[in-house]
């Protein structure tokens, strides 16, 4: 029945290509966008074109930026001998949120995996090797996930520029903070013993 | 472990009735082609979510069904719980007592099976992965954890064979190759570790049965050794076999490709056994699983007997049986007729008659 209204029909197909979405969620969503005033439209649309327009990644640490390079690579406060090197720009993203970190970044984009057909060349890893090769940074903390890829990624990485003489670092993996032993599941618990540490 | 009640829905062809078991023995018989093996496959599901006959998840639910369900009360420690396995086409979801569970290991472990079947014979004579896949599933029952470690294990190996086929530079093998042996230097500690603590049990078992003659005894294809030594060794055969790894596009070496030995009188079970030996062999195999897992767990699995009675000959069964009165086990065993069963067995048994997938409690004359 929906079929006769074409725009409509439009508008929630490409609704349900969003990841989590499926065609029910997508005709709420449609629905929603109808109910509104056509301003809301206007700022929405806008604000995606936007998105898409004025957002790049960043030349430098290629993370995503509207000016480049990004505020993260311009900002002077930060400490140019440490670098952290993430996934992807949630994971920058997550570990900016803890403010932890004071140094500066380089995002892969993805990690190594072959069953994907994802090498080396598919990532951000030449650029990064050019800014370790400048000589200015002294310490790599590599912040890929804790899967097989992930840890696979860390490892060519190690390999990759051991030459170097920069001084390697791998994000700890253990007990969640705030949490019981108790309700840790048993691989994590089992990270955690095998990482442990001298206090 | 107890399983009190049993629920089935869409389940193959069983009926949808709710049943009762008894603690110790259940003795469920029939003609073939009823459904006796396909009640035993429905309880074997809940100790390991797969099938032991190589069915795929769509093959378990009743034709022309979208779901199938499985239901359980079972006892543990003496308190009971709700299990159950929805079945559809697209996976399986366990639960427990009502609530999903976030990952398969928590769900494994709460009701822990040994089979005995006599679809497992071809394994003595078979494909080394057989082999290995009969130990694996031995270990899981003691460790559910152990499935994260083999499933790790598994992915690292399809991500390196799949660099191998693309005739990748070995600087791109190198982190595959360090996650390929910390992972599968794991995976043969654990299979050793286990076999070396089970190897006295099942020496055991197995002269019970054929009443002490023969002797024994299983090996794993790689001596024993440190995890160190392990991961070690397995580095070396990386380096080894490079070239010829390259050219073939797969890995030569490693758990994946490793076998066990089963031998009876320092003889080749494989090559020099006989029929009663193999399947004496295999059901001495799982009997010391279960004995194993008593001592590990201060708890006993459930044992499923498929057709136990056409496989052993009077006096195997008979030795059989009185290892089984000195088990805490709950016995579920199927055969096509009413079997002999040793008196004290007899006693406390619960009978169930099968018939086109409808299964009633009766009371053998």
């Amino acid at each position: 029945m929906l079929n006769s209204i074409p725009s409509f029909t439009r508008l929630v197909s490409e609704l349900a290509k969003f990841p989590g979405i499926g065609n029910k969620t997508a005709t709420r969503l449609a629905f929603f966008l109808l109910r509104q005033p056509e301003a809301e439209t206007e700022a929405l649309a806008s604000a995606l074109l936007d998105l898409k327009r004025r957002t790049r990644f960043c030349s430098v640490c290629f993370h995503i930026t509207e000016e480049d390079p990004c505020q993260i690579c311009t900002d002077k406060g930060r400490d140019d001998t440490l670098i952290c090197v993430v996934e992807d720009p949630q994971a920058l993203l997550a570990i900016e949120r803890s403010r932890s970190f004071k140094g500066r970044y380089h995002v892969l984009h993805g990690a190594l995996s072959p069953l994907d057909g994802i090498g080396p060349a598919d990532l951000k890893v030449a650029p990064l090797i050019r800014r370790l090769e400048q000589g200015t940074i002294q310490e790599m903390l590599i912040a890929t996930n804790f899967t097989v890829e992930g840890d696979a990624t860390a490892l060519y990485l190690a390999k990759l520029t051991q030459h170097l003489g920069i001084k390697l670092t791998r994000l700890a993996y253990g007990i969640p903070m705030g949490s019981e032993l108790e309700y840790v599941d048993e691989a994590t618990v089992n990270r955690a013993v095998e990482g442990r540490r001298e206090l | 472990m107890i399983l009190e009640c049993l629920k089935a829905y869409n389940y193959r062809n069983l009926a949808a009735t709710e049943l009762s078991w008894n603690e110790k023995f259940n003795v469920v018989y029939g003609s073939n082609a009823q459904g006796k093996t396909n009640l035993l496959e429905a309880i074997y599901l809940f100790g390991h979510l797969k099938s032991f006959r190589n069915a795929r998840g769509s093959d378990l639910i009743r034709h022309n069904a979208e779901t199938a369900r499985l239901n359980a009360t079972i006892k543990r420690h003496k308190v009971r719980h709700q299990l159950e396995i929805t079945l559809a086409k697209a996976g399986r979801t366990p639960k427990i007592n009502g609530k999903t569970v976030q990952k398969l290991t928590q769900f494994l472990g709460h009701l822990r099976t040994v089979i005995f079947t006599p679809e497992e014979l071809g394994i003595i004579k078979g494909y080394p992965a057989g082999r290995r896949a009969l130990l694996d599933r031995a270990i899981l029952q003691t460790d559910p954890t152990y499935l994260e470690r083999v499933q790790e294990f598994d992915r690292v190996l399809r991500q390196r064979n799949q660099l191998l086929k693309q005739q990748s530079s070995f600087k791109e093998l190198i982190p595959w190759n360090s996650a390929f042996v910390r992972t599968g230097g794991i995976i043969r500690y654990e299979r050793i570790n286990y076999l070396e603590r089970f190897r006295s049990q099942l020496r055991l078992v197995y002269k019970e049965i054929t009443g002490g003659t023969e002797t024994a005894d299983v090996h794993y294809s790689v001596a024993p050794g440190a995890l160190q030594c392990l991961t070690e060794q397995l580095a070396t055969d990386l380096d080894k076999n490079y070239q010829r790894e390259q050219k073939l596009g797969l890995t030569l070496a490693g758990p994946h490709r490793d076998d066990l030995e089963f031998l009876v009188d320092d003889r080749l079970l494989r090559t020099f056994g006989s029929q009663g030996q193999q399947r004496s062999f295999l059901l001495a195999f799982k009997a010391a699983q279960v004995v194993d897992l008593e001592k590990q767990l201060k708890e006993s699995p459930i044992l499923l007997l498929d057709d136990l009675a056409s496989e052993l000959d009077a006096s195997r069964q008979e030795g059989f049986f009185s290892f089984l009165l000195q088990r805490q086990s709950q016995v579920f065993l199927t055969a096509a007729q009413l079997p002999k069963l040793a008196i004290s067995v007899r006693q406390t048994a619960s009978y169930f008659k099968v018939d086109q997938g409808m299964i009633f409690l009766t009371t053998p004359e």
